[in-house]
């Protein structure tokens, strides 16, 4: 008896088995866009920001009924992996993403530190990734399916040196910054180095530093303005930039104090107060005075989540449509997913001219946007301010 | 509840050779009827982790999930154990006959392929179990120095970011070429067969950076450890972040991959083996009598300070070892990483696991994992959940799940027949 029902199920796997080869491959093709944000850890709002933005593009692209590739449309999900701000995380969710859920692209992550071990997952794996915010150079460097939504730190340290220089006819700098974080201290060195190009050595008055999660800048500033420097460069996060800033002021700084894309939370002037007002930096585009589709994309914001975007959702929005340009553009989708990679990869190294809402980008051979730097005034009402525009060479 | 009882009854007589049987049989399912049985339960594809994630992310597709787990693991595991229970119990006794090291190593090597069958249908599951296997070498070093010397230690991810950071320098510099140490040194074919000796390299420094907690902190007793190793974890942190050549916090990435799952997988059993021989010796007994009592150890005769020094050093040199492996799974380590969270981690699943057990540290390490894995898709609830649990097991279980429970292979590995009137089943 036992036989027997040992052949009958043998036969019933055999079976199964054949006609499966039959219908595995006719599962529908679905274009799935990977998301790898931090939801939870250090940054949840930057994660709540990427989460908007993909909800709201995966709403437009419902609207018109999925992405049309070669004539024919195809329905669109978005996997969202929280990373948990850590750098195994990241690299879990992509790994996930890429061999369970088989994305076509991903979006993410956000911070370097997730940006450079999860890019070589994906390089690796040839599938497209554009990480909206990682300034690092190695998340893309010697890897050909790493893109990335933002300029880097080698663009924004001269552009800033470039616009005090000429704004405000300084010579003499000072800079503080955290040494223990990858982003603030890339962009003080480079800062440095184009300062001291434009006035020459030395002319970087006072170069402090401190470490991550210190409080009191006391003692760092008091040099500061010992130095008799005329303008304090501080690449901060928004909780320090409300620190320093007031421990500034209160210490008797009595110049201006510039900051750059870090600050472009709407945190900063919250915690900050009018102590910022009146204050510089640079970022990725300016939230108040926008126009066309940035001022389109911003009222929707607004409208649904109740708070103005700040530039992570916009570069999240701006990789998002790249994605879906780049998709569009890859011809065809054959459903076979490694093929349709890297049609898709192709597709996007070619995008030229991108009209996005954080600046028009052509991709270089490094996969690196050319984009145009934007200079923000903190108005007297608080609000970001277009203030100048700065493009690259 | 008398019913699930006689069920599970049914199933004491099914050696571990059995299980290995059943678990080989249902991975073979898997492997070749997984795509087609996931098709026909309207799943996505073949679910990884048990389909947990599947579960939680698409509440509608939780029957399809039971469907496919009952298909493809419980039912053939629990039919087929059972079924061939007389047969497995006859080769667990012709394994008896064999020596000890011997059918050991032929249960792990079975064990070995199950796992590679069942981690290469997915890559995602391949860096799963990796990074558990690694999890595992940390908390069972961990255990040493919070279980079984009675102290508490909280430099262990400073111990594993130098031995991290030792291994990779290592290997970039040696055996590729990259933009922060110039070309290779040797040839690239010779890495994965030096890479056994440059992983006991990074054990050995962090086994070095240990004696600058225990010298200092070992003349005395209590809770002066964990503050000075809590600074050690801070220094060396600190002291990487500044360091340039090591690419300071950016960090140092694209080592070459000589972590493969194989390779993680015979350090951890050479961990589990060696740490088990060292509890078990002379020198481990020593460290239990000076844990409850030093002054007593010392009349006995046992030279305390040596014994926890060599503990000492002993653990920090496995979480060496772990945090070479771990910087070559991600081939991305930045200091960031081996901060106080990590420490909250391995803690968690020492404290979980429980204390004075290697068994012990073994499920915390893979529970803590796994759970921390399947419940990704809660996001932010997933951190209430685990503290949550191990709040729980604090309280009911205030030394961990399983606490001073050593491995028993031999018992582990018996036939399960004998022990009832002696006779066959």
């Amino acid at each position: 008896m036992r036989k027997v029902t040992c052949l009958v199920v043998a036969l019933c796997a055999v079976a199964l088995c054949l006609s499966a080869n039959a219908w595995s491959f006719g599962r529908k093709t679905v274009i799935k866009v990977g998301i790898n944000a931090p939801m939870t850890g250090d940054i949840p709002k930057v994660g709540e920001g990427s989460k908007y933005a993909a909800q709201m593009w995966l709403a437009d692209v419902e609207k018109a009924g999925g992405i049309e590739v070669g004539g024919k449309k195809y329905p669109v999900e978005i996997v969202i992996e929280d990373n948990e701000s850590k750098a195994e995380s990241a690299v879990k969710a992509n790994t996930k993403m890429i061999t369970q859920d088989d994305v076509l692209i991903i979006v993410g992550p956000q911070s370097s530190k997730q940006a450079v071990p999860a890019g070589d997952v994906a390089n690796n794996y040839k599938t497209a990734m554009i990480s909206p915010w990682s300034t690092n150079p190695a998340t893309t460097a010697d890897r050909p399916y790493v893109f990335r939504g933002c300029f880097l730190d080698p663009f924004q340290g001269p552009v800033l040196a470039n616009f005090i220089t000429g704004e405000f006819g300084f010579t003499k700098a000072a800079v503080l910054y955290d040494v223990a974080s990858d982003y603030p201290k890339g962009l003080a060195e480079f800062f440095k180095a184009a300062w001291e190009e434009n006035h020459g050595a030395g002319s970087v008055v006072a170069y402090e530093s401190f470490t991550t999660k210190d409080t009191d800048f006391s003692s760092q500033l008091t040099k500061i303005i010992r130095s008799d420097a005329q303008v304090l460069f501080t690449p901060q996060y928004y909780n320090e930039v409300a620190l320093i800033v007031q421990q500034a002021k209160d210490l008797g700084w009595k110049g201006p104090i510039v900051g750059s894309d870090s600050w472009g939370s709407a945190e900063t002037v919250e915690l900050c107060g009018e102590a910022c007002y009146g204050q510089f930096f640079s970022t990725h585009y300016a939230a108040a005075g926008a126009k066309g589709a940035t001022k389109e994309f911003i009222d929707r914001y607004t409208k649904k989540y109740g708070y103005t975007p700040d530039d992570v959702a916009a570069l999240t929005w701006d990789a998002l449509r790249l994605a879906q340009t780049a998709i569009e553009n890859s011809g065809k989708l054959t459903g076979k997913i490694k093929k349709d990679r890297a049609a898709v990869r192709n597709a996007l190294a070619k995008v030229e001219d991108f009209q996005g809402i954080t600046g028009n980008m052509t991709f270089t051979e490094e996969g690196d946007p050319k984009k145009c730097a934007v200079i923000v005034k903190i108005s007297d009402k608080g609000e970001y301010e277009f203030y100048k525009q700065i493009c690259p060479k | 509840m008398e019913m699930i009882k006689n069920f599970l009854r049914q199933f004491t007589v099914v050696p571990l050779v059995g299980w290995l049987i059943g678990s080989f049989v249902a991975v073979l399912l898997e492997y070749y009827l997984g795509d087609a049985i996931s098709y026909y339960l309207y799943l996505p594809k073949i679910p990884v982790l048990f389909g947990a994630l599947t579960m939680l992310k698409e509440p509608l597709l939780i029957p399809s999930v039971l469907a496919y787990d009952l298909i493809i693991y419980i039912v053939p595991v629990l039919l087929l154990g059972r079924l061939l229970a007389a047969f497995s119990n006859r080769v667990a006794t012709w394994f008896e006959a064999l020596p000890l090291w011997l059918a050991t190593v032929v249960h792990l090597a079975a064990f070995y392929g199950i796992l590679h069958l069942w981690a290469g249908i997915n890559d995602y599951r391949v860096l799963v179990v990796k990074l558990t296997m690694v999890a595992i070498i940390l908390t069972v070093s961990l255990n040493i120095i919070n279980g079984y010397q009675g102290e508490f230690s909280c430099s262990h991810p400073g111990f594993m970011a130098l031995g991290a950071y030792a291994s990779s320098s290592l290997t970039l510099m040696l055996f590729a070429d990259d933009k922060m140490f110039g070309a290779a040194l040797l040839p690239p074919a010779l890495g994965p067969w030096l890479f056994p000796l440059i992983l006991i390299f990074g054990g050995a420094v962090a086994a070095i950076g240990s004696l600058v907690v225990a010298i200092p902190s070992f003349r005395t007793r209590g809770d002066y450890l964990a503050i000075i190793s809590l600074a050690f974890m801070f220094i060396v942190k600190s002291a990487i972040e500044n360091m340039e050549f090591l690419g300071g916090p950016r960090g140092m990435s694209s080592q070459p991959n000589y972590a493969t799952l194989p390779i993680i997988f015979i350090w951890t059993m050479l961990c589990i083996w060696i740490i088990h021989n060292f509890i078990s010796s002379t020198m481990g007994k020593a460290l239990n009598a000076v844990r409850d009592n030093e002054a007593a150890a010392n009349s006995m005769t046992v030279n305390t300070r040596k014994t926890k020094m060599t503990a000492f050093m002993f653990g920090a040199f496995w979480a060496g070892v772990a945090g070479g492996l771990f910087a070559h799974v991600l081939r991305y380590v930045n200091p960031g990483t081996f901060g106080i969270q990590k420490l909250a981690e391995i803690l968690a699943m020492v404290y979980f696991g429980g204390l004075n057990s290697i068994y012990g540290s073994i499920v915390g390490a893979v529970s803590i994992s796994v759970l921390g894995e399947a419940l990704r898709p809660l996001e932010l609830f997933k951190w209430i959940i685990i503290p949550l649990i191990l709040i729980l097991v604090m309280i009911f279980r205030p030394y961990g799940l399983i606490s001073f429970t050593e491995i028993n292979v031999k018992g582990l590995m018996r036939p399960k027949n004998r022990s009832r009137s002696g006779g066959a089943e």
